[in-house]
């Protein structure tokens, strides 16, 4: 069973459009695995647009100004150009889509399916593919994990969102399952070791610290996960 | 209007007119399953002057700009108009869906603003067609109906046609000749071979 949810503040702000976009799409491939927050999205929807779009108390004095009447005309000549258009979107369910890594089949989320990603960079036990997105300082991928491999411990300057697509791993604080979705800032320490291999989905601010003597010299690791 | 209705418990009044009316709701389900049903104009303006000024009132809150709102206005409420048809009335108040869609439309105009990409991406996020998730248990069925849709993409489009109405639209072969303007007897011939070729296709798991 799912454990690890996004926060509240996140999923208010995924709902209201002001989460930034690799974020979003984290939370909603969660969402998508998750009955309860799906729960939670919707009635914060619902509530949001009670709040926009419920009627107003009547105002007793009307300020008519020109700008208003303006508008009126603007919503006229938009009205007739929509309406004289009778064709509607047709809208496709967006087909799964496998990909292969290191012999591995995975199927990726709905959400990253129609996004494209880089072919997988492989350092030992690690391969990661980059999502194409341009999100300022956020940087996607995808990462996967061979059976057996570790992450050497380190912590994170910004902050790491790891959302496990498939299969296990588990760190100092527990096992994690699909759909779990991990927050981990400049407070949290932590060294992820898959038993059976994993595919996860990533979100990086910033650049990890490796903490640990040998694995201080692992920059290629460090490269290649942020 | 005076309320003339005893509350049990007598709250000292507030000084507010509190004239609010209640959101139309059912009125606006109503007008928003007549523009997916029949492009009905009139219910379509009775959405557009309700939700109008305050998508352009969200808009200017947005981004701070009187055009820019203009044009959430627009792109809101012509996605609308071109998508009502996939609004369910089952999945909630018809304000919710005109909320996603107007958040998306937002969206997508911050991205581009930002970054200059002309790639919309909300429809990734937010999808306005939500079927893997309410088809997530029967993933099986699911597939087999594509299946289905494939093979009758292969008929000749006189057979599909029929094929359309009578298994998947529940019209009678009487009122499928009528529509198609066809004799009863031409309906039930071309369904009969469509039926063959779609069990050759199908193999004989079907039957």
């Amino acid at each position: 069973m799912i454990k690890h949810h996004p926060s509240e503040t996140l999923l208010t702000q995924y709902c209201d459009a002001s989460l930034a976009t690799s974020l979003s799409l984290a939370v909603s491939i969660h969402v998508d695995m998750c009955p309860v927050c799906q729960a939670k999205v919707a009635k914060i929807e619902a509530s949001n647009a009670d709040a926009l779009f419920s009627e107003e108390p009547v105002q007793f004095e009307t300020v008519q100004t020109e700008q208003s009447e303006s508008f009126e005309d603007f919503e006229l000549n938009v009205l007739d150009m929509i309406t004289s258009d009778d064709s509607i979107d047709e809208v496709y369910e967006v087909e799964p889509v496998s990909i292969k890594v290191n012999e591995h089949n995975y199927q990726l989320p709905r959400a990253l399916t129609r996004i494209s990603h880089s072919k997988f960079t492989q350092v030992g036990k690690l391969a990661r593919s980059r999502v194409s997105l341009d999100d300022g300082a956020l940087r996607s991928s995808l990462l996967h994990i061979d059976a057996g491999g570790e992450i050497p411990e380190h912590t994170h300057t910004g902050f790491e969102v790891t959302l496990l697509l498939d299969g296990e791993f588990s760190d100092e604080d527990g096992s994690y399952v699909p759909g779990d979705f991990i927050w981990q800032d400049g407070s949290h320490q932590h060294t992820p070791l898959t038993k059976d291999g994993c595919l996860c989905f990533t979100v990086v601010s910033s650049a990890l610290h490796f903490n640990k003597g040998f694995s201080k010299l692992l920059n290629p690791i460090g490269n290649l996960i942020y | 209007m005076v309320s003339q209705q005893q509350s049990p418990r007598c709250e000292p009044n507030t000084g507010k007119y509190t004239a609010m009316p209640e959101t139309p709701s059912k009125e606006l389900m109503q007008a928003l399953i007549d523009v997916a049903q029949s492009r009905d104009k009139k219910a379509f303006s009775y959405l557009f002057e309700y939700f109008a000024p305050k998508i352009k009132r969200f808009g200017i809150k947005q981004f701070g700009v009187e055009a820019q709102a203009m044009e959430l206005v627009q792109e809101t409420l012509t996605s609308v108009w071109r998508k009502a048809h996939l609004y369910h009335s089952d999945k909630g108040a018809a304000t919710t869906w005109v909320y996603t869609v107007m958040r998306n439309a937002s969206f997508d105009m911050l991205r581009k603003m930002k970054s200059n990409k002309e790639e919309n991406i909300s429809e990734d996020i937010w999808p306005l067609l939500n079927e893997s998730q309410d088809t997530h248990h029967e993933y099986s069925d699911h597939l087999e109906d594509k299946q289905i849709k494939r093979y009758l993409d292969k008929l000749p489009i006189a057979q599909r046609e029929v094929v359309r109405g009578v298994y998947f639209q529940d019209m009678s072969q009487e009122q499928l000749a009528h529509q198609l303007n066809i004799p009863v007897g031409t309906v039930k011939s071309r369904l009969r071979l469509a039926l063959q070729k779609l069990r050759n296709e199908m193999g004989d798991q079907h039957d």
